[in-house]
């Protein structure tokens, strides 16, 4: 039953707000908890057995009619779908002590189920059309959330998304038109076999082009970013987390990658263009997140800058290459998840996210400064935590692909990592307690439960990173390295 | 259509702007009828020429006056600058690329408009009903009242 992942919330959510006028917390906290962890538990442990055959492709029957529910399980959708649960997961735990002070708090976990059906649903999807509604989906309720505090901020934010995303929307659909007008298509399969049989070179561009600029907007690729560094901060803490550790992924990386490689086939031109734009976000957006002086900025810009390594890692084109890319979508869902949350508890407990008056916070919240730490080195690459393992094989892939060049630019985009990470953490927890902290506390329960986790988790992963790329990155990897005949060969041509 | 279309953005008068957006629809249902796509024409007006011109109206009805905001300037020399490009650009390189986008053979129209709606695109009105609770969802959270954050 592949579609309870996009069902599930969807039914959730729509209990919820009546749960709400019931009980106005623990309810909704249990109900929404529970929900994602039933679905990570079904990703992680039956996932694995149900694409055990090859991919999966589902058509539902509904009331005895055959319906056209088509949804695809493959490595790809099954490493995705796990990512989703695990962050979203842990964000939502975070979001028990962290929503509390926002109210309409049924209301918050309704909005943040949708968003997490709409991209389990655009993971799922089989169809290019299916790929753009659950991309609204997502879209849709990521609006409201970024704008849930109500402040002048997080509205203007929020309005500044909206406009960049509907711009995106405009590209992706007109792209799709375009396919659709030359294929009569818009099953992945069918396009892909279509796309074969026509010579449709120049007109595959033009929709490549629209693609790319309507992915690289949601992806906030450099030049495409100007919406993340204002929309990711402004939201509350666990929204932060899961806008910039999935959504931006899975509504930017997941479909891009998932339309050039296996519908349309990455052509050398492709693969360099996405290099390129790899390269040009990855230096571009650590040199912006240097000078930053808000934490939850710095961390935003500091995304724009790791999406960069995933799409260099992808566009490579090898199956290192991509292994790579998507080892450190891993990585930096979880770590990036991880800073965010952290940037919360700091935000909470000080009422600031201005790194110049923050100062020695490592001693009233341990914990905090702790976990912080570790996402900061994770993300930074240094080993042996995961993020480590996942820029190694980008740079081992590039130099192996003959590209040298770029592998220095990797190493030396990742020294500036470093130092913009470490610059965190002598201006926010180390150095002189600054005495307007003294009453400062340790965040609450829940919140240092969800940081724990994480951070477990990056130090866990980094441990045991062969069997984690074995069991979970190998396949998804293979999939998108058998290019068109992934969706040609075992989806049903 | 066109021309409705840059009215109802460059108007500043709300209702005028609404209005121009209703009759670009109705025009573009048209359209979609001279095209031999009667469904898609029936909701473009249905829908976007009417239901929504009346929920605008509502909404401009219910807005208190003096609440304007001074928009930028810029606003109203880079959108024609940008749409006079698009035009150019669109004269110069669609008409050529048109001619020579290739494509399949497209099949007969299979089934009514019921059976497409209902068996052959099923999982979109999944997704649909998902838009449709994110909407509800987000009014309920924006415009909430009687919490610290009002």
């Amino acid at each position: 039953m592949i579609i309870l992942f996009v069902v599930l919330p969807l039914i959730v959510a729509g209990v919820l707000p009546l749960i709400g006028k019931i009980s106005r917390r623990v309810l909704p906290d249990l109900l929404a908890n529970a929900t994602l962890l039933f679905l990570l538990v079904y990703a992680a442990v039956a996932g694995r057995a149900l694409i055990a055959g090859g991919a999966v492709l589902q058509d539902l029957p509904w009331l005895g009619e055959d319906v056209n529910i088509s949804l695809a399980l493959d490595g790809f959708s099954l490493f995705m779908l796990v990512a989703i649960s695990l962050v979203g997961l842990a964000a939502s735990l975070f979001s028990i002590d962290y929503m509390e002070h926002y109210g309409a708090k049924a209301n918050f976990y309704a909005l943040y189920l949708v968003m997490i059906a709409g991209m389990n649903g655009l993971v799922l999807a089989s169809d290019l059309f299916g790929v753009y509604i659950f991309l609204e989906v997502a879209a849709v309720a990521s609006y409201a959330l970024v704008a849930f505090g109500l402040g002048h901020d997080e509205l203007e934010a929020a309005f500044k998304y909206l406009m960049l995303s509907v711009a995106a929307s405009a590209f992706i659909v007109a792209a799709i038109a375009v396919i659709f007008g030359m294929t009569g298509r818009l099953d992945f399969a069918g396009v892909a076999a279509a796309l074969k049989e026509l010579n449709a070179g120049p007109v595959l561009g033009v929709a490549s082009a629209f693609f790319l600029l309507g992915f690289g907007l949601k992806a906030a690729l450099v030049p495409f970013h100007a919406w993340l560094p204002d929309a990711h901060p402004s939201a509350p803490a666990p929204i932060s987390a899961v806008l910039s550790g999935l959504l931006i992924k899975v509504s930017g990386v997941y479909a891009l990658t998932r339309i050039f490689l296996n519908v349309f086939g990455l052509t050398p031109a492709l693969s360099a263009v996405l290099m390129w734009l790899g390269v040009i976000s990855m230096v571009v957006a650590a040199f912006l997140a240097l000078g930053q002086k808000d934490m939850k900025r710095m961390l935003a810009y500091s995304s724009i800058s790791q999406v960069g390594y995933i799409v260099l890692g992808i566009g490579i084109g090898t199956p290192l290459g991509i292994a790579g890319g998507l080892f450190h979508l891993f990585n930096h869902a979880l770590a990036k998840g991880l800073l965010f949350l952290t940037s919360g508890s700091v935000q909470q407990a000080t009422g600031t996210r201005d790194l110049d008056e923050m100062g020695g916070l490592a001693k009233r919240m341990p914990v905090t400064a702790a976990t912080n730490l570790i996402g900061a080195l994770s993300i930074a690459g240094v080993p042996p935590l995961n993020g480590f393992w996942s820029k190694l094989i980008i740079i081992v892939a590039l130099v192996q692909a003959g590209h040298p060049v770029f592998a220095v630019i990797a190493v030396l985009a990742s020294v500036l990592t470093l130092w913009y990470y470490l610059l965190m953490q002598r201006k926010a927890f180390f150095g002189q307690l600054n005495e307007k902290w003294a009453a400062v506390k340790e965040a609450p329960f829940w919140m240092t439960a969800a940081t724990v986790l994480l951070a477990l988790l990056c130090v866990g992963i980094g441990i045991l990173f062969a069997s984690t790329v074995s069991t979970w990155i190998q396949p998804a990897a293979d999939v998108l390295a058998d290019g068109v005949h992934a969706v040609t060969g075992s989806w049903g041509f | 259509m066109v021309l409705f279309s840059v009215l109802a953005i460059a108007l500043k008068d709300l209702l005028q702007s609404a209005v121009a957006l209703a009759v670009s629809s109705l025009l573009l249902g048209i359209i979609f009828f001279r095209m031999d796509a009667p469904y898609a024409g029936a909701f473009e007006i249905s829908v976007v020429a009417g239901l929504i011109t009346v929920l605008f109206i509502l909404t401009i009805a219910l807005v208190h006056k003096g609440d304007e905001v001074r928009e930028s300037r810029l606003a109203n020399w880079v959108f024609p600058l940008v749409f006079v490009a698009f035009i150019v650009i669109d004269a110069l390189v669609m008409k050529g690329l048109l001619g020579k986008v290739p494509a399949l053979a497209s099949g007969a129209e299979t089934g009514t408009f019921g059976e497409v709606l209902w068996k052959g695109r099923t999982l979109d009105l999944v997704g649909q009903i998902a838009v449709i609770l994110a909407g509800v969802f987000s009014v309920l959270a924006l415009f909430r009242k009687g919490d610290k954050h009002e």
